[in-house]
């Protein structure tokens, strides 16, 4: 039940980015839900769980925009694996710890995707407002994930998302 | 100090990532066939993204009733239950009309192009699901004979261009992605041959290219040259906004608002086939 839901949720996520949430945009910027869930399993499963749901998460992704197939497995995959790394000090029944992790993974996770953009697009316009757009998608992944964190850690404490053995 | 070697950790990451990146390679030209683990992917949303289009269209319809609703109450009170009933009446039938307009604008302009154009009408069922790509999804697919690197336009001018193509749905790079070109024209003079490219916001392109004597100004419309083998010539791309000099001195660029309006495009005609006489 846990590996399905875990499976279903990105597969969710990257449904509802497609189409409910191109009608609510902030400034014509979309949440990666899907970069949301890779952060909060990291931070409640360590590195390498993380990074190998972040790969996985990132091919998902990948498969369905079908356009340089792995930017997104290796910079999610790399996020998840800092953001993995950071986990063991912090308390994570605190909100702030999600959302904190959140904005820093998100900036991570698009700094990877300008490089990885950069060394390997023939041609692709760079200018300030991709940037711009990351900062607003920044702010549209720590909207969700305020109230995302608060069911997906009661849920891997105590519902579906909890790990077997675990109490 | 090379301990990490031994690791077999160590090993998996590095020969993911590197088989990761060999295929981000592979993946980044245009291909005109996507792999069968893409197609299991994309088809595998298609039916979900049609239900859930569907479902927003309904809202749409909802919230437009409620909220002509709203405004009708208040209006003479004697006939408050007549009217009521009329309006609500009059509110279907307002948004049937705006359904057959649009549909029969979607007609006439097919029709009129017909001569030139073998057209195929499809609906925009999911857009990109990041920031990073202008991407669209449409509900026709290789079983309505689409195929990768067709052209596509609604009756305001050019859509972009199909990438690929899966069983019932296909995708399609709008003109304002950050990767596309179009060789482009100026309407009226037919001077200036250009570059049309995308900028990766909505409704912004770019004319590059274009010779530093040439006399382009504020407001003349773009159109495909037709240099290309992808786009007919002559559609409508967009219309001159703002030019300015480049630093070399030797080329001017300009900024060019698009025809179409791409928050509002639901319905797109994808060229099939032209004429190129």
């Amino acid at each position: 039940m846990r590996f399905l839901l875990l499976a279903l949720l990105p597969f969710l996520a990257l449904l509802l980015q497609s189409t409910i949430f191109r009608a609510i945009t902030i400034f014509g910027a979309i949440p990666d839900m899907v970069l949301v869930l890779v952060i909060f399993y990291a931070l409640l499963n360590g590195e390498r769980k993380g990074t190998v749901y972040g790969v996985i998460c990132g091919l998902l992704e990948d498969l369905y925009i079908g356009r340089f197939i792995g930017i997104n497995s290796i910079s999610k995959g790399i996020t998840a694996y800092i953001v993995g790394r950071l986990q063991g000090n912090v308390f994570k029944e605190n909100l702030f710890v999600g959302v904190i992790g959140v904005i820093a993974g998100t900036a991570l996770n698009s700094v990877l995707l300008l490089i990885l953009s950069l060394t390997s697009f023939e041609v692709f316009n760079l200018d300030i407002s991709i940037i711009i757009e990351m900062i607003y998608q920044g702010i549209y992944n720590t909207l969700i994930a305020i109230p995302m964190y608060v069911w997906y850690y009661s849920s891997s404490s105590r519902g579906l998302l909890r790990e077997a053995g675990e109490r | 100090m090379f301990d990490f070697l031994r690791k077999k950790s160590f090993w998996t990451i590095l020969i993911t990532a590197l088989l990761l990146l060999v295929v981000m390679e592979l993946s980044s030209s245009n291909r005109q066939e996507i792999t069968i683990l893409e197609r299991f992917v994309r088809d595998s949303y298609t039916p979900l993204q049609k239900g859930i289009d569907k479902l927003q269209a309904l809202n749409d319809r909802i919230n437009l009733i409620i909220a002509q609703k709203k405004n009708m109450e208040g209006q003479i009170a004697e006939l408050k239950m007549q009217n009521n009933q009329l309006s609500m009446e009059n509110q279907q039938l307002r948004e049937n009309k705006s359904e057959v307009e649009r549909l029969r604008g979607l007609l006439t302009y097919k029709q009129s192009q017909e001569h030139q154009y073998d057209l195929e009408a499809a609906r925009i069922i999911a857009r990109s699901p990041n920031n990073w790509y202008k991407i669209i999804t449409i509900d026709k697919g290789s079983e309505n004979g689409i195929t990768g690197g067709m052209p596509v336009i609604n009756p305001d001018g050019l859509v972009g261009r199909v990438v690929s193509v899966s069983t019932n749905s296909a995708q399609i790079w709008l003109i304002t992605d950050r990767e596309m070109a179009v060789g482009a024209i100026l309407q009226e003079t037919r001077e200036t041959r250009g570059i049309v490219e995308g900028m990766g916001e909505n409704g912004a392109l770019r004319m590059i290219n274009i010779p530093y004597y040439s006399q382009v100004k504020v407001g003349e419309h773009v159109v495909t040259s037709g240099l290309s083998e992808t786009y007919p010539p002559g559609i409508h791309i967009g219309s001159i906004q703002e030019v300015k000099k480049e630093s070399n001195g030797l080329v001017l660029s300009a900024t060019v608002s698009s025809a179409v309006d791409f928050n509002r495009l639901e319905e797109v005609l994808i060229i099939k086939k032209y004429n190129n006489e």
